[in-house]
């Protein structure tokens, strides 16, 4: 039913980590844990798969002499989550 | 429903993610990012403090050497100014230093403020440049451009008093423009308190 959706946007960790990045310049990594409650790894993986797709940014600096990522949305990402929602619209109102 | 708990319904059900989920991810990741402001608070209380002591002060050393020469009461007067703003500088450092250390997200509101606050200090240093080219009376038009800013940062963070500060700022401007000699002193002092310090304490007490 929904083939024409962008298959990277139409994941429930990716599009939820996209959409924090729409609307915000900069979140940190461990933002994203605590209100996602998802798994390191598995954030990771998905931060890897936005990012290899040009879609985020990942920045990579030091807190306290610990690692901080910093991740943000690209111009191909926004361009790619506004194409998502138009996309999404059609299904909830089909003309 | 919070965005960790949908998700994991979300992901249990992988493949059959609807449109109105889709929604509903995309709503509550939104609301879950919150942006304090409250960390500006001590941005304008530290410029409130330094601001104010150095208008208090520049009033007392013209009292005190009202009968000296020229010189000295000038030697003072730019001795007092520098040391202030050095040490405004140097403690701004360590707050913005602090706030980015501890800060997850940044919004853009931020880069619009830093913006709105680098334009602002910029026709600071202008204004002060054609009043003594012009030997015009620079302090209304310096507290109008406080107001500027003040004001635009307390629309832009929808925070009520510290548009009424930036409000206040404009109302001493025009009353500037009736004060003359030391007095001028004070009266910018009392600007500051009104227009950075009260706001910025209840910014800083604000609830989030």
């Amino acid at each position: 039913m929904y083939k024409d959706l962008d298959p990277l946007l139409h994941s429930q960790l990716r599009l939820a980590i996209i959409s924090m990045l729409v609307v915000a310049d900069k979140v940190e990594f461990t933002y994203i844990k605590e209100q996602t409650n998802a798994a390191s790894g598995n954030i990771s993986i998905q931060v890897k798969n936005l990012e290899d797709a040009g879609y985020i940014e990942v920045e990579k600096t030091f807190k306290n002499k610990y690692p901080k990522t910093m991740l943000s949305i690209t111009k191909k990402g926004r361009k790619a989550f506004e194409a998502y929602i138009n996309d999404l619209k059609k299904y909830i109102s089909p003309k | 429903m919070c965005l960790n708990k949908y998700i994991n319904i979300a992901i249990m059900n992988q493949n059959d993610l609807t449109a109105k989920e889709s929604f509903s991810i995309i709503e509550k990741a939104i609301s879950s990012i919150k942006t304090s402001y409250k960390e500006s608070a001590q941005i304008f209380l530290l410029w409130g403090w330094i601001l104010s002591l150095a208008w208090f002060t520049q009033f007392i050393i013209l009292k005190i050497l009202q009968n000296k020469d020229y010189d000295q009461i000038r030697f003072y007067s730019i001795g007092n100014w520098i040391v202030l703003i050095l040490i405004g500088f140097i403690f701004q450092f360590f707050i913005i230093r602090k706030i980015n250390k501890e800060k997850k997200v940044s919004s853009y509101l931020e880069d619009y403020l830093k913006s709105l606050w680098m334009v602002v200090g910029v026709s600071f240093c202008v204004a002060i440049f054609i009043g003594i080219k012009m030997e015009i009376a620079l302090l209304p038009i310096i507290l109008l451009i406080a107001g500027i800013g003040t004001t635009t940062t307390g629309l832009l963070i929808r925070f009520r008093p510290l548009v009424i500060g930036g409000a206040t700022f404009f109302i001493f401007s025009i009353a500037a423009t009736f004060v003359s000699g030391e007095y001028l002193n004070l009266l910018v002092g009392a600007a500051i308190i009104c227009g950075h310090l009260v706001p910025g304490y209840l910014l800083k007490s604000a609830k989030e």
